[in-house]
Parts: structure tokens; C-alpha cells; sequence
């Protein structure tokens, strides 16, 4: 095994070497000033082609400086200086050389510690502030910091203070209990930190014998982070360093990146560790993420397969729209080929599947075939599109984002008026604005306004803020209830105040039944940590001023709507485009997060502007999607090309759904399912609420609608489903009714070959193959008169089994 | 995500004399799964001499140490509780007066009273760390022990290798993933969950057989007619999903034709007095349907003692409602332990298989020393304790010890993931065997480092 790694690193240094010789020298960053004495900086130096990196240096590197007494380097690039002026660094390897002009100020004087900018971070890595160690909500051994340090002025006077202030000697800096137990020379459950000679105990070290200062208005702003390079395009096995820089209101750049937290979106493409290294694994794409304190930061990765395709196949592969524009683009960084377009009968298979809940009839395939005009697939779409079997799908799609259900809403009579109220929104095509806002603004009777359950449903106001924020921004704020987020930026204060546009939402018993919701005029949510209201704000937006008669969700609803909201736009788009192309732009479909980009930006940033274009307008985002070349490929990866499940070259298959699957058991063998409180002939698509029971529609997958997360639908396989198919009374029973559609087969004594294409029809929509054909005729040959029908049973279950049918392809 | 390879799909070279096929002819094209199991055997991750058996009962709801395992009878009233401690067989223990029954068998398992974590005091951590060995909140989900072992050692017998009953873990008030699957491994190593209450007595596994108008010649023509309609859609075949389905039919197709399996699962053959003396209710019956499992060949069974702790009387006694009171314990889930856990013992030492069973009676956490304004106790991961019997563990053994209220551990910390990786150990799983995470970096069973608690053996 490590003789074969051995091999294969080797292999690449050859490669990588033949690079370096063929591309350009880069050095980053591309400026450098240095404020502090002592202040490290790290330099990158890599190879690139038009300014774009594709890996860093893998022979030698020589590293010069032009005045060591002012900047000195070290031999893996790192910058320390001493004192002020301006120097070059030079980085030459083999006969090619690139310089970076340096600029020193500041160096007079020692570094001035501050205890925003220098300590927390250092508390920070080292694991203090962090949730195992003193970081968690009650702290450790008496001694509580706050989660990654985002409460400057409580961990001041925490450490400075508290404990009789016995953490801290100013007096006597080395003393302080604070350093002691970090270098473990009392004891300390956490064990040691860090060494005597470390940066982070020089750090903090300076700062007690400062005075141990608090946080301070001089203290610079902390603006923005940033990890450079800022895209790169590397191959597999290799190892690249990142420098992560901070930006302050100063104009101060540091180099931060011992400090910060790295994460990667896609482990199987790129891993990286604790320093910052990124380790290729892969072809594919992935964002290595930087989090320092509560700014994050990510840099997008790219490694292409090895095999290359010629640019041709791009110029000639279908292209419908902007779509397939944008991901032929992707492609072409990444190696991949598109697949050929499907053919018709997947096509209107597949196209009714997504937008219906429904098969087409073997009729209607048929006259879809016969059709020769030229644009029959977008004719097919415009017709679906109008279909009414097209407000079913919606209407439960969005029943299960808004939780639909009787565990929720026990009154019938309101969870009856919720359901008229999202069907009423998909048979008139409501813009998605339109809607959102009718939501979170409903007031009056629950019988009657059907969207004033949602707040019948989320009674409590975290659960209106968390779930609104998930629902309507595809985002999890919940971390910030209690502390700042640590994965995002959102912080404890903006929960709050975005929590408190929900506080005046009253919810009372109804005159006439059912429940009011009204809008009073008074009432706040309290901050827990302040004590006190934060003023309404929605997460990002401006203060909300209260004036008499206005209600606070007015202004709510403006904010998530509005354009410049880039959350609202992103979610609706992120949750069509995964219902049509089998995956998410962003997975899970429902965790938009900075730190969890789309995997094509640009495809993303497009559907988001077409939505915004077409006023919100769903269908008409649907159709966009639809007529793509990438929604009318094969689910087959082109000629010779690896499978693609990421960047949409070839049609992603998947399981039919719960409910599609069962409603397709009742469509093919022509006996409807009964449910329990609804009329013969319902389909599970037209259900009302998630607790009808049924095990088949349990055991596939059916969200429960308990918690807003599309984590709930899953469609994973299992023993209990097969078990189930096999020997349950849901497809066996359909087969046996004499209702079912082989009756007709049985009683007519209809020739085989006529009974097994029909089956093959009304199942998949085409005729058998030969082969087909010979083996389920010879199934039927010789059997008894009254063994005939469990025959034909056993053809068409094993049709309704097979992957053909259990997938949409 | 990453899912089972297809060269991990081997033939089972000599199933057919173990499996009892209704029709053989069905088996030249279903590549039987043996997942993990001989690629584990080749890397020495499974010890076959060594190969056990394990038996969790999952006292859900979180047991009061200091009720039940770890009296204080020296302790002020408001901490040692209602309950005064008996003797037991062994000269080292004593236990909770609610356990008559078990205290006549305690040279055959041991107290682990040093139990703790340090997530937050809810119980889904505590369900996942106690399945999983791991904390993950509502990240990546980590595998059941159960599942883990399903992964390793494979199936034997034809008998599923991990059964969950009677019902999965519900609703206990925090949302998140309870540890009860296989997470990460992917679906096909999800125990088979029996959704079924043995104590009824129309009781039978649901989906488990064909219905009587199934012939065996039936089942065999619908196999090879779908395999053969499989055959036009080749391009499924490299879609990791498709190929988790046609597992699963397969080990339905398996399943459904075993013998054995029939016989396990039909818990009328045992006798009234035998039934009796579990208890004739949803966790007794489970426990004696755990022993039948394990005499047939099912590796790991996990028995869920309740399913939630809300609205039913459970070992989560806060004192109010819609939780349950401290009586309960002496009343109802006291008794109800006492019977099973006795009788389980009991008849596992008489047959011998206890030798090869390791039986873990466990809860999720502890609970508060102080007794509570509504006289009940409130959770607390600080401390509690586990009983281990079987499997190589020794009997009549104490394992660490809290303070003089139980609040904390002094001696012999043991955290859940060294009861994980104590169970691994019992049941002959290399603590270094990796597993295939999503990512491509391999996550070893346990953490690296953690120890067994080798005191037990």
C-alpha cells in the first residue's frame, strides 16, 4: 500500500516539475505592509497559468531577502520584521525569479496586544473558548469564556476579575494562573496548551504585562477575512499551503492563519488540516472554508480528471439556455463530458414524474413519440406545466415545508383551511414572494386564513424564528439562540433581533372557533445575556422603527422579498432545481450557509436573477429548468466517462418518492389505495395531512412534517421496503384485486405476447425487448387455466420491482 | 456519500448448506452480500476464536444511579432517595431493593458505577453516545454498535446480524438523530427493526414471510423475472443507490426463505411459564425473543425498553408529568427490568451461550444527587451505571465509584466511548478496524486510544 503511494506521489512530482517549467512563477499576496515588530507573514509562492493557481512549487526554492536587518525569510517563505523600510524579497527556483516589495512600519515599538484582535484568537485555537473546554455554556472548573470568544467585554472581566483576580498578575506576568495552567505547570484537566517559547504564550504574555487592556474602541476593525490564493485548480496528491489574512478598518493586513479554523465541503475531493494544508484527494470541486473570529472565508478548489476532453465536445453538445451554458463551463474546468440527451420516452416519463407525481399512460407516450415536431419537448412541457395533477405534486411539496399536519393542527377545520390555502396559491401560480409574505404577515381566523396557521403551528418564538429562517432562507440559525454562530456569521445579538419581529404576534382562542392571530402593539423578546429587547431587525437588515398600527412582520416580509436579499431567492431556486436535477446546488438542499457554496456559483447567481425576472414567477423557473439540455440528458454518463453525481452532466437518477411510488402502484395496476377519512380513488399526492397512515408510504421515506428540515424525506433503500414489496398486501394486493388490470389478461385469454407488451406498457411505458418478450411469454407457457393469473401477477411484480420502474431515469 | 462497493459483494461459498433455500436455483445470480465480513477477516479484524454475541438493553429514559445500582444509603434522605440497598449473591455488591430478582444473579455481571459524559444533558446525546460511542449532534451520523458489527462480522446463519426491537427510539424532546442506524454506513447495515410488540398475542414480524398464495415456485419466477428485466438498464447499475436496492432484495429474498429465521421469530414456542416469568409485556417478551435470536445466529440485538419519555412511565422520572414519578421505579419499571434481566441471565448461563453473549444494561445518563421540588430527579450525565455480564465479562465485579453522592466519578472514570470500545472488544472486533466514511479518510471503530475496560474480563 505505501509502496504504491510511494509510486504515485512520485509520478506526480515528474508531472508537477514538467509544470513548473511550462507555467508562470506566482507570489502571493500580491502587496504586503507590515505594522508590527516581530510581526510573521507568510508567503506563497506557486505556479499558475494566466494569474490563475494551479499548484504551489515543488523543487527548490531559494528564498532572499534585500535587507535582513529590517526583514528577515525563512526558508519555507515566512516573512518576521524588525524594523521599518522597505525591502525585496526575492523567491528564485532553478533559473526563474519573482520579487515582492515589502514595506515595514511600526517596528519601533514593541507589538501593543489588544484583547480583540491578539488574545481571543489564541484562546480560540488553543481549545480554551471552545464547546469541550471553558467554551461551553456552563465553562469548566468555574472558569466560563464564551464560545469562541465573540463576548469580548464578559471574557474581560471573566479573566481579569472574577476568581478574585487570581488568573491574572499583572505584576508579575509569568505567575498568572491564566499562563500556568496552559503550559501546564499547575494542573490542568485540559493538559498542556502550549510552550514557554510558543507565539500564542508570547501573545498572551505581553498583553498581561501590558496591563492586561480590555476591549477598546481603538482596537482595529476587524473587517474582513480572507484566504488566498482565492480559487485554485490543483491535481490529485498534491499538498498546498493556504495563507488566510485579515483585513482591519486600518488598513492593516495580518497574516492569521495559525489562528483560524479550516473546514472542507467535500472531504473525497479535499482534505485539510489543522495548518491550513489542503490535501487533493480526487477529481471533482470542492470550498475549503476558514472560520476566525466569527468571520469566515472560503476558497474554491477545482481539480479537473485526468482524462482531458477536447473543447469541441462543449461547442457541440446540446446547449437549450443560460443553463447549460453555465454548466458546460463548469464541466470544462473539471474534464467532464456531457451525456447525450435522453430519449423520448424517458423524456416524458421523467418530465411527468418531476412536475406531476404521475406516469404518463401508455397513450399518451405514444402520441408523444408520433408527435414530429421539432420543439414537441417544450410543447410537452408547456402542457404539463398546466396540468391539474400539477397542483397535487406543489401542494404537498409545500406541506411539507410548512409541516402540514394533524400532530400540528388537531382542529381539522384549520388544518383543512392551511392546505385550501397552499392549494389556492398553486392553482393561481402566486408569485413565491407573494406567498412567503401572505405567511408571515397572516393575520384573523385560522378557519378562514388558512396561512395564519403557520403561527398556530410555531407557537413559541425561537421556534418562529428558526423555522422561518429554514423554511423561507434554506438556513439554520438556531446555533445563535444561545451564542453566536460558530460555523457562520449570524451572531446572538441579530437572533435577537430578528426574533423579536415575531413578538408581537398574539395567537387567541377564535369567537367562532378555530384561532385569532392579531398584531399587538406592545411586547418584546428579551435577550437572555442583556436582559433587555434588542430593537426588531431582520437578520441583516435595518432596525425596524415601531409606528402605531404597523405591524412589525410587514417590515419582515419586505426584507426577506426584497431583491438584495440574497438568502430568500437562493433557497426557493436551491429547493426547484433539486426537485427537477435529483441534487441541490447547494446540499443539503436546506443548509445555505457562506461556508457551504453552491457547486456552480454562476449557475446559482443565473436561476436566482431568471426568478427574480420573471417576478417569482415558479413555473415559470420550472420551465427554464426543464428546457435545459442538462434536465433532458440520460442518466448515463457520456462515452467512456466516469458517472457524474455532482455537476449535472448526465441526469441524476433517484428512487421515485413514497408517495409518487405508491400512487404509481394504483396508476399501472388500476386499484386505488385506500386511506382512511378520504373518498376511493385519492392518491397519496392528494393527501392532506402526513398522518394518514400507511406503512408502505412509512417505510419509503414519507416526511413526517415534525421539524422544517429536508432531512426528513429520505429515499435511501432498506430490508423493511423489499421486505415489503415482496410479501406486504400493498403491491400484492393491487395485483390480486380483481379490479387490477390483469384481470382483463386472465379472463379474455388474451394471446401472451398481447398480455406481456401490455404489461410492459402500462410499466415502463415501452414495448418489450425480444429477450424480454421470450422469457416472460415462456413464464406463461403451459401454465394451467388457474394458475394463468399468478403468472401475469408475477411478471407484472417483477416489472414494478425493477430498478426501471422504482427509479425515475 | 460513500456505499458499498461492488467488490465487496461476495458468494457465499458454502451458504447453501447453512441457508435453508426454498429453491436454490434462485442463488446463481443473487451475489449473496457478505458485506465487510471476508475483507475484515483478511485484514484481521475479526477474531473469529473470539466472536461473540451482544445483547444491549437500552434503559431508555436514563435510570437514577443512585436508585437503582449505586445506592448512598449514608447519604442525607434528600439524596439517598426511598429506596434502601439489598445484598446480593455477591459479597461485593449491593443494589437497589427494586431488583430482588436480579440481585440473585450478580456473580454473573458486573457494575461499571463511573459511567459519564461531558455533552449536554439530554437524552438523544446520551442515545448517541451510548450506541455510537460517539457525539454528533446532527452531523455526519455514526453507526450503531450494532450496525458496526453488522458491517464487520456479516451475517451468520442466514438470520439478520442486528435485530432492533420492539421499536426504534421516538420523540424524546431534542430532534436529533438517536444513534439507532447505521449512519454512515449506509442503509444496508440499518438493524432490521421489528415494529412489532411480542407480547401481543397475535404478534408476528410484519413483511417477514410470503403470504400463503406465494408459492415457492412463485417467488422463484418473480426473482429471475426481475433480475432479468434488471438486465436493460445496465446504466442503474453504477448508481450507488440502485445497487443499496438490489442488497436489500437480496437480503429479503434470503430472509424470507430461511428456516431459521421462521423459528426465531415465533416466540409461541416458547412455554407459558417460560413467558410468564419474563413478563408478559412489550420489554420482557423483547428480551426473551433476544435470546431466541441469539441462539439462531443474530449477532447483535438491541432491545429499546420504552420509545419515548413522554406521556408513559419510564426510567425518566422527573417528578411531573408528562414525565414519570420516582415510584414508577418500585411500581412498574423496576418489576418490569428485575423480571427480564433475571430470567435473560438466567437462561442464557443455563444454555452456555452467556459464555458467548455479552448482555449490556445501560441508560443514556444519570440523575440529579438532589432530589427535586416535585420529588422526581432531573438528568445528569455526570454520573451512572452500566451493567456488563457475558461475553467473557466476569461476574460479581464493581467497576470505579462516584463521591458520596453519586454526583461524580472518583474512581475509574469510564466514558461511553470506552463502553463502546469495551463491547467491540468483548465481541471480537479490532478497536483499529476502519470504517468507510463518506470521506476518503477511513474513521477507526473507536476513536484512536480509547481503551476497554480490560477490568471487566
Amino acid at each position: 500500500m505505501t509502496g504504491s503511494m510511494r509510486w504515485v506521489s512520485l509520478s506526480l512530482l515528474v508531472v508537477l516539475a514538467a509544470v513548473v517549467s511550462a507555467g508562470e512563477l506566482l507570489l502571493l499576496p500580491p502587496a504586503l505592509e507590515l505594522r508590527q515588530q516581530g510581526q510573521e507573514h507568510q508567503l506563497l509562492l506557486g505556479v499558475g497559468e494566466d494569474g490563475h493557481w494551479t499548484g504551489p512549487v515543488t523543487e527548490a526554492i531559494h528564498w532572499a531577502t534585500s535587507d535582513g536587518a529590517l526583514v528577515t525569510v525563512d526558508e519555507g517563505g515566512k516573512l518576521t520584521a524588525h524594523a521599518d523600510g522597505d525591502v525585496t524579497i526575492t523567491a528564485t527556483v532553478g533559473d526563474q525569479a519573482i520579487t515582492r516589495r515589502v514595506t515595514v512600519t511600526g517596528a519601533g515599538a514593541p507589538p501593543v496586544r489588544s484583547f480583540v484582535n491578539d488574545v481571543q484568537p489564541v484562546l480560540y485555537k488553543t481549545g480554551c473558548s471552545t464547546g469541550p473546554c471553558h467554551g461551553a455554556a456552563s465553562g469548566k472548573n468555574g472558569f466560563n469564556l464564551s464560545l469562541r470568544g465573540y463576548d469580548h467585554f464578559r471574557d474581560h472581566d471573566v479573566l481579569t476579575r472574577q476568581a478574585k483576580g487570581r488568573r491574572i498578575s499583572t505584576v508579575n506576568p509569568a505567575d498568572s494562573l491564566f499562563l500556568l495552567k496552559p503550559l501546564g505547570d499547575v494542573p490542568h484537566e485540559g493538559g498542556q496548551r502550549f510552550d514557554a517559547d510558543s507565539l500564542d504564550y508570547r501573545i498572551l504574555f505581553d498583553w498581561i504585562s501590558q496591563g492586561a487592556p480590555g476591549p477598546d474602541p481603538s482596537d482595529a476593525a476587524f473587517e474582513r477575512l480572507e484566504i488566498v490564493p482565492g480559487s485554485m485548480e490543483l491535481q490529485p496528491g498534491v499538498k498546498q499551503p493556504l495563507l488566510v489574512q485579515a483585513h482591519y478598518g486600518d488598513g492593516t493586513v495580518r497574516d492569521v492563519t495559525r489562528w483560524v479554523k479550516f473546514d472542507t465541503s467535500e472531504d473525497t475531493v479535499a482534505v485539510v488540516d489543522e495548518a491550513g494544508t489542503v490535501t487533493v484527494q480526487k477529481a471533482g470541486s470542492a470550498a475549503i472554508t476558514a472560520w476566525y473570529a466569527s468571520k469566515v472565508a472560503l476558497t474554491e478548489l477545482n481539480v479537473p480528471r485526468a482524462e482531458a476532453v477536447a473543447p469541441e465536445v462543449y461547442q457541440v453538445a446540446a446547449n437549450h439556455n443560460y443553463i447549460d451554458e453555465r454548466i458546460h463551463a463548469k464541466l470544462a474546468q473539471l474534464n467532464i463530458a456531457p451525456a447525450a440527451l435522453c430519449d423520448d420516452t424517458t423524456f416524458i416519463r421523467r418530465a411527468f414524474i418531476d412536475t406531476l407525481g404521475i406516469l404518463p399512460t401508455p397513450e399518451e407516450v405514444s402520441a408523444f413519440l408520433e408527435d414530429g415536431a421539432a420543439d414537441k419537448r417544450a410543447a410537452l412541457i408547456d402542457t404539463i406545466l398546466s396540468r391539474p395533477e400539477f397542483v397535487d405534486y406543489w401542494t404537498y411539496q409545500w406541506s411539507d415545508l410548512l409541516l402540514i399536519s394533524s400532530k400540528n393542527l388537531k382542529d381539522s377545520k384549520e388544518l383543512n383551511a392551511f392546505y385550501r390555502f397552499v392549494r389556492e396559491a398553486v392553482e393561481e401560480n402566486r408569485p413565491w414572494d407573494a406567498f412567503v409574505r401572505d405567511i408571515v404577515t397572516a393575520t384573523g381566523n385560522t378557519q378562514q386564513n388558512g396561512a395564519a396557521n403557520y403561527f398556530v403551528l410555531h407557537r413559541e418564538i425561537p421556534d418562529l424564528t428558526e423555522t422561518t429562517s429554514q423554511a423561507f432562507l434554506g438556513m439554520s440559525i438556531t446555533c445563535a439562540r444561545c451564542h453566536n454562530h460558530p460555523l457562520e456569521k449570524w451572531t446572538q445579538d441579530q437572533y435577537y433581533g430578528f426574533a423579536n419581529l415575531f413578538s408581537r404576534v398574539r395567537v387567541k382562542n377564535g369567537k367562532s372557533g378555530g384561532n385569532d392571530v392579531v398584531a399587538a402593539s406592545f411586547g418584546d423578546v428579551l435577550h437572555p445575556l442583556r436582559g433587555k429587547p434588542k430593537a426588531p431587525q431582520p437578520l441583516d437588515g435595518d432596525v425596524v422603527v415601531d409606528e402605531p398600527g404597523k405591524d412589525r412582520r410587514d417590515a419582515l416580509a419586505t426584507w426577506l422579498t426584497a431583491p438584495e436579499n440574497p438568502y430568500f431567492t437562493r433557497a426557493i431556486v436551491n429547493r426547484v432545481w433539486k426537485n427537477f436535477m435529483g441534487r441541490g446546488l447547494v446540499e443539503p438542499v436546506d443548509d445555505l450557509r457562506l461556508t457551504n457554496p453552491a457547486t456552480n456559483e454562476p449557475l446559482m447567481s443565473a436561476l436566482c436573477l431568471d426568478l427574480q425576472e420573471q417576478g417569482y414567477d415558479l413555473k415559470g423557473l420550472m420551465r427554464s429548468i426543464m428546457q435545459s439540455a442538462a434536465y433532458q440528458r440520460a442518466a448515463q454518463a457520456a462515452e467512456g466517462a466516469e458517472p457524474d453525481r455532482i455537476h449535472y452532466s448526465q441526469y441524476i437518477a433517484r428512487r421515485l418518492s413514497a408517495e409518487v411510488l405508491l400512487d404509481s402502484y394504483a396508476q399501472v395496476t388500476g386499484v386505488p389505495t385506500a386511506f382512511a377519512g378520504y373518498p376511493t380513488g385519492y392518491r397519496a399526492l392528494q393527501l392532506r395531512d402526513s398522518l394518514v397512515a400507511s406503512y408502505f408510504l412509512d417505510a419509503f421515506g414519507r416526511p413526517e412534517r415534525r421539524q422544517t428540515c429536508s432531512c426528513e424525506r429520505t429515499e435511501d433503500a432498506s430490508i423493511a421496503q423489499t421486505l415489503h414489496l415482496a410479501n406486504g398486501d400493498t403491491l400484492n394486493s393491487k395485483l390480486r384485486d380483481e379490479a387490477s388490470f390483469l384481470t382483463h389478461y386472465v379472463a379474455e385469454a388474451v394471446a401472451d405476447e398481447v398480455a406481456v407488451e401490455a404489461i410492459f406498457r402500462r410499466a415502463f411505458g415501452r414495448a418489450p425487448t425480444p429477450s424480454e418478450q421470450a422469457a416472460c411469454v415462456s413464464a406463461l407457457d403451459g401454465v394451467a387455466a388457474e394458475e394463468r393469473r399468478g403468472a401475469l401477477e408475477d411478471i407484472a411484480w417483477a416489472l414494478l420491482t425493477s430498478k426501471e420502474f422504482l427509479y425515475n431515469h | 456519500m460513500y456505499r458499498v462497493d461492488a467488490e465487496k459483494k461476495v458468494h457465499f461459498c458454502d451458504g447453501l448448506s447453512r441457508r435453508d433455500f426454498l429453491h436454490a436455483g434462485a442463488l446463481s445470480y443473487m451475489g449473496l452480500t457478505l458485506p465487510g465480513y471476508l475483507q475484515a477477516k483478511a485484514y484481521g479484524a475479526v477474531n473469529e476464536k473470539k466472536e461473540k454475541n451482544c445483547i444491549f438493553l437500552f434503559m431508555v429514559g436514563g435510570p437514577s444511579q443512585l436508585d437503582t445500582f449505586d445506592m448512598k444509603p449514608d447519604a442525607p434522605a434528600e439524596i439517598r432517595g426511598p429506596y434502601r440497598p439489598i445484598r446480593t449473591n455477591s459479597p461485593d455488591i449491593q443494589i437497589s431493593e427494586i431488583f430482588p430478582r436480579t440481585a440473585r444473579h450478580a456473580d454473573k455481571f458486573s457494575i461499571i458505577r463511573s459511567m459519564y459524559h461531558t455533552g449536554t444533558g439530554v437524552h438523544d446525546i446520551g442515545h448517541q453516545m451510548m450506541q455510537t460511542g460517539r457525539q454528533f449532534l446532527n452531523g455526519l451520523e455514526q453507526p450503531h454498535a450494532g450496525c458496526v458489527a453488522s458491517y464487520v462480522m456479516g451475517e451468520k446463519n442466514g438470520m439478520p446480524a442486528h435485530v432492533l426491537m420492539p421499536r426504534p427510539i421516538g420523540p424524546t424532546g431534542g430532534n436529533m438523530p438517536h444513534g439507532q442506524t447505521a449512519g454512515f454506513l449506509g442503509k444496508t447495515f440499518d438493524p432490521l427493526v421489528l415494529n412489532a410488540d411480542p407480547s401481543l398475542p397475535d404478534f408476528e414480524v410484519p413483511d417477514l414471510l410470503p403470504p400463503e398464495y406465494i408459492s415457492a415456485m412463485r417467488l422463484e419466477r418473480r426473482q429471475s423475472l426481475r433480475a432479468m428485466v434488471d438486465q436493460s438498464v445496465k446504466q442503474l447499475d453504477e448508481n450507488p443507490d440502485a445497487r443499496l436496492l438490489d442488497e436489500s432484495f437480496q437480503q429479503a429474498y434470503s430472509l424470507m426463505s430461511s428456516e431459521t429465521a421462521r423459528e426465531a421469530f415465533d416466540i409461541n414456542q416458547e412455554s407459558e411459564a417460560t413467558r410468564d416469568k419474563y413478563g408478559r409485556n412489550k420489554f420482557g417478551q423483547s428480551c426473551l425473543l433476544a435470546r431466541r435470536l441469539v441462539e439462531r445466529g443474530v449477532r447483535f440485538v438491541t432491545v429499546n425498553m420504552f420509545e419515548t419519555v413522554f406521556n408513559e412511565i419510564t426510567w425518566d422520572i422527573h417528578g411531573s408529568a408528562p414525565f414519570s414519578p420516582l415510584e414508577c421505579y418500585e411500581d412498574l419499571v423496576g418489576p418490569m427490568f428485575d423480571k427480564a434481566y433475571a430470567s435473560l441471565l438466567d437462561e442464557l448461563q443455563g444454555s452456555g451461550l452467556l459464555e458467548d453473549t455479552m448482555v449490556v444494561a445501560m441508560g443514556e445518563f444519570g440523575r440529579t444527587p438532589k432530589i427535586n421540588p416535585a420529588g422526581g430527579r432531573d438528568h445528569w450525565p455526570q454520573a451512572w451505571s452500566t451493567l456488563m455480564a457475558g461475553g467473557g465479562v466476569q461476574g460479581g465485579r464493581v467497576i470505579g465509584a462516584t463521591d458520596s453522592i453519586g454526583a461524580y466519578p472518583v474512581d475509574r472514570p469510564v466514558t461511553p466511548a470506552e463502553l463502546i470500545a469495551t463491547v467491540y472488544h468483548g465481541i471480537g472486533i479490532d478497536l483499529e478496524t476502519e470504517l468507510p466514511s463518506p470521506g476518503a479518510r477511513p474513521v477507526p471503530v473507536v476513536d484512536y486510544g480509547t481503551e476497554p475496560v480490560l477490568e471487566l474480563f
